[in-house]
């Protein structure tokens, strides 16, 4: 029964949620559909994407030379104060948990729409309203505190500061929003046949990232907002010269800004527990390790924030247990390496453009992990404190696996949401520039910050100007990397051909429906009798083998 | 099925434990959200230990008592607006949620008043402070006070807002026994300030 | 599955009883804490009995006001887990606070050393005119 009903799916579904019920702009604008929503916040997120990396290559050429090269110092400040924003706020935060979490979490729990459609469509416009503030506030001016907003710095700045405070408070409603909906439809939306245990892994990564956005999105909140009443009145809450204290406000800050380095990476977690899975056509390696390492992670992230703080002030004694309780996050993050490693040994491996950003992940997280572990060593970050090293860091963790596991998923799932497929050889050139571009960006960076190069400095002495200049050009390479991928998935929306329900041979949820899914996401709904993540025969089941997809070599 | 169920919920019932799971998360935004005061708060009573307790006992106790027993009240008012929908009784609910509204602005009144106290002795935040107390614990207890309170202030008239709403369309039959999960949620946000409040008042007025 | 069946058990029983004690003893507690106020419970055992307290009357509003009592696991998990942060934020920058080299707190704290706050309470711009009076 199961069986007919799992490889019954069209190849083109007629009637889907692009033409259903209606295909103009206002019958997007108002959906409450959450794959339209999905879809929405994908375009936006995109969008912002190219603004932050517009802005990033600015940054490049101006440290392309010492002194100034292509503007003041000034507008140098705002520039990475504006980049550092856009990228965080408007990009990595909401891309893969509002994008892709909001097209595939309720499919992927058999449920026709999330717990709150219209609770959903508002944190769209929440999103956008907040973005459209801290827009406002750049053109008006912009900020040059950096995206951290330090005190007593940024209380006293006469750059525009309260207007892009303003929008990041904005936009933490929109992620709060996000996360309960989505813990919500996890708890009471399951469609039966999918136990806690049957969860595809995305789900549970997307769970944990919920929490976090829950819990620490408040605290930022509230925080942003003392120091807009503090930029304004002055009532000395961080201003030493009033009692106040400033390291107060660090702890704060990281309260959620460290949890929400997990907000942006467990959500490419979710991804590549997916993509491994289906491009080794074998079992996830420890499921039950995945799933509750997300959750481990989620709730360690919380208890490391004050490794920010180590040369700020802080305390010793709070400075060695923070040091300690970081390095917790390596456990967890090393169950998942071993067990998305694990899941390949012996896979048939299919090696495609998601798969190849699986590959730039498993290295950028690797790699910027163990910096990571370094730089939580007390001794080593005062070394290390406010440099370039700590730049490429995170560039590599947060940055690198977010924008690995968003195009990762980007192509895994571009089938899905359009139905039609990409070309894969241009996808293979793409993926290789923005992965070698990448590394080449930031590996010169881990050497400068060594030498001692500061961070945010507009100007820097002549013997750092090779290893700026490589970075530079490995910037650019990035750059073109995603100038490709944008044409060739912009083509393929009219000229790829049709993808049909399952292009993988994945076993996942999402891929039991037609594609582009229906209206209400499954025509008839699957007995969900096999796990997610199970490539293994049931007895009596030949013709359902993985590979019977059409595009499997 | 009931015409309030959603299209993609299977029941009254499921959508119901839904949306109350839905407030509970964002009660705990809330919560979380009053929590960066708190913190503020042991941080600076820490290091201004003696400022602010001078500073506390110069706070009107007795409209802080009074305020506290005249919410802890209202949320009894609003606890039993619930039991009287369960019972069917909506013109009941509506009643009790209006006493709930009265009492909310007795609270705000009372508030009031204290506020004008504080504005007349000049015992404000920060630059503005010109109270008795040296150094800086004084304005900063004041600083953190009109944070606090004025945060709370503010969320007693978004729940009196929505008892507001609420109570009118269960007095016009929008809500039964059998469906009046909206009845129990703005009772949840209600208790919810008055949970607050009960933390807020030891805190500042009385250690 | 046992939500259900307590849900609908919220649903069908009144609590109004229920309600008038909780009520009674929120009044009560209340009141107790006001007066043991008046007595001055010196250092951190005040502290202490206030929060104790308060904790003991949030608990009731949660449990029976908000009906945590009767309501199925999630929605309790979520409070809890709300509260264990709510105790980390608190908690973490105090220790820091009070474990840091005191010249690290601000100029004017009660921890810093007393000769430096004399001087910046007699001197220091945020000081008011009738600063020297400070015990």
């Amino acid at each position: 029964m199961s069986q007919h009903l799992e490889s019954s799916p069209p190849v083109y579904a007629e009637r889907n949620y692009l033409n259903t019920p209606a295909t103009g702009l206002k019958s997007w604008l108002t959906t409450l559909d959450h794959k339209r929503i999905g879809v929405m916040f994908l375009i936006a997120t995109l969008f912002f994407f190219a603004v932050g990396g517009l802005f990033a290559m600015l940054i490049r050429i101006e440290l392309l030379t010492p002194g100034p090269t292509i503007m003041d110092a000034m507008t140098y400040n705002r520039l990475f104060t504006l980049h550092g924003v856009v990228m965080i706020f408007l990009f990595m935060i909401p891309a893969i948990p509002s994008g892709f979490g909001n097209f595939l979490l309720p499919i992927m729990v058999g449920a026709k729409d999330v717990a709150f459609p219209r609770l959903n469509l508002l944190s769209f416009y929440i999103y956008l309203l907040g973005a459209v503030i801290a827009l406002g506030g750049m053109i008006y001016g912009g900020a040059d505190t950096g995206w951290t907003f330090y005190t007593p710095y940024s209380t006293t700045t006469t750059t525009k500061v309260v207007p892009i405070l303003l929008g990041a408070f904005i936009l933490g409603f929109s992620s709060i929003l996000t996360g309960l909906n989505f813990i919500v439809t996890v708890h009471t939306l399951r469609a039966p046949g999918i136990t806690w245990n049957k969860l595809p892994l995305f789900v549970w990564s997307i769970y944990g990232t919920s929490v976090i956005q829950i819990l620490a999105t408040p605290v930022l909140g509230m925080t942003l907002l003392l120091v807009a009443i503090e930029h304004a009145f002055g009532w000395g809450i961080f201003d030493p010269g009033r009692g106040g204290d400033p390291v107060l406000f660090q702890h704060f800050f990281w309260f959620y800004s460290h949890p929400a380095v997990y907000i942006m990476v467990l959500p490419a977690m979710a991804v590549i527990s997916e993509v491994v899975c289906a491009f080794s056509h074998k079992n996830i390696f420890g499921y039950k390790a995945v799933a509750y390492s997300s959750l481990g992670i989620a709730f360690v992230g919380f208890f490391t924030w004050g490794h920010h703080l180590f040369t700020s002030g802080q305390s010793a004694f709070n400075a060695g247990i923070f040091g300690v309780l970081s390095m917790f996050v390596g456990i967890f993050t090393a169950i998942k390496i071993f067990n998305w490693v694990a899941t390949m040994y012996r896979g048939s491996i299919s090696f495609k453009t998601p798969f190849l950003y699986f590959i730039g992940f498993l290295f950028f997280l690797f790699f910027g992990g163990m910096t990571g572990i370094a730089l939580a060593t007390v001794s080593l970050d005062i070394h290390w404190q406010d440099t370039y090293f700590v730049v490429a860091h995170f560039h590599f963790i947060m940055v690198g696996s977010t924008i690995m596991a968003f195009l990762a998923a980007l192509h895994y799932w571009w089938p899905k949401i359009t139905g039609r497929m990409y070309n894969e050889r241009w996808g293979l050139v793409g993926a290789t520039l923005v992965v070698s571009g990448f590394v080449f960006t930031f590996l010169p960076q881990f050497l400068l910050g060594n030498e001692g190069m500061p961070r945010r400095y507009f100007n820097y002495p002549e013997r750092f100007q090779a290893l700026n200049v490589a970075s530079t050009a490995g910037a650019s390479v990035l750059g073109i990397g995603f100038l490709i991928i944008l044409i060739y998935i912009l083509v393929s929306l009219k000229y790829g051909p049709v993808a049909g329900p399952n292009p993988w041979g994945s076993r996942g949820y999402e891929w039991l429906t037609p594609s582009p899914p229906p209206l209400e996401n499954f025509d008839v709904l699957p007995a969900f009798e096999r796990g997610p993540h199970e490539y293994h025969e049931l007895p009596g089941s030949e013709s359902a083998a993985p590979g019977a997809g059409t595009s499997h070599a | 099925m009931h015409s309030a169920v959603a299209h993609h919920f299977e029941s009254l019932e499921k959508q119901g434990q839904a949306q109350r799971l839905g407030m509970w998360l964002f009660l705990a935004t809330e919560v979380l959200l009053f929590t960066a005061l708190f913190a503020a708060y042991g941080v600076y009573r820490y290091l201004y230990t003696g400022a602010f307790s001078q500073a506390s006992r110069g706070l009107e106790t007795w409209m802080g008592g009074v305020n506290t027993f005249v919410l802890v009240t209202s949320s009894f008012t609003v606890a039993m607006g619930l039991d009287a929908i369960v019972k069917g009784k909506n013109k009941r609910t509506g009643l009790l949620f209006g006493l709930s509204i009265l009492l909310g602005c007795t609270f705000m009144v009372l508030k009031g008043f204290e506020y004008r106290h504080h504005f007349l002795h000049a015992e404000l935040p920060g630059p503005f402070y010109g109270g008795p107390i040296a150094g800086s614990g004084g304005s900063m207890f004041f600083a953190l006070y009109f944070l606090i309170t004025g945060l709370h202030a503010f969320h007693v008239l978004i729940g009196m807002t929505v008892l507001g709403v609420i109570g009118a369309r269960t007095w016009l039959g929008k809500y039964d026994a059998e469906h009046h999960v909206p009845v129990e949620l703005a009772g949840l946000y209600w208790h919810l300030v008055d949970l607050i409040w009960i933390f807020v008042f030891p805190l500042l007025y009385l250690i | 599955m046992s939500d259900h069946t307590s849900a609908a058990a919220t649903a069908a029983h009144s609590h109004a009883g229920r309600y008038l004690v909780v009520w009674a003893a929120l009044m009560a507690l209340t009141a107790l804490t006001w007066g043991l106020s008046t007595i001055h419970i010196p250092g951190l055992a005040g502290v202490a009995v206030a929060l104790a307290i308060a904790m003991v009357k949030g608990t009731l509003v949660a449990l029976f006001f908000m009906h945590l009592w009767d309501q199925p696991g999630p929605n309790r998990l979520v409070l809890v887990t709300s509260l264990v942060f709510v105790a980390v934020l608190v908690t973490l920058p105090l220790l820091d606070n009070a474990t840091r080299f005191p010249l690290a707190n601000p100029p004017d704290a009660e921890t810093a050393p007393q000769r430096i706050r004399d001087a910046i309470l007699n001197e220091g711009p945020p000081a008011p005119a009738h600063a020297p009076a400070h015990p």
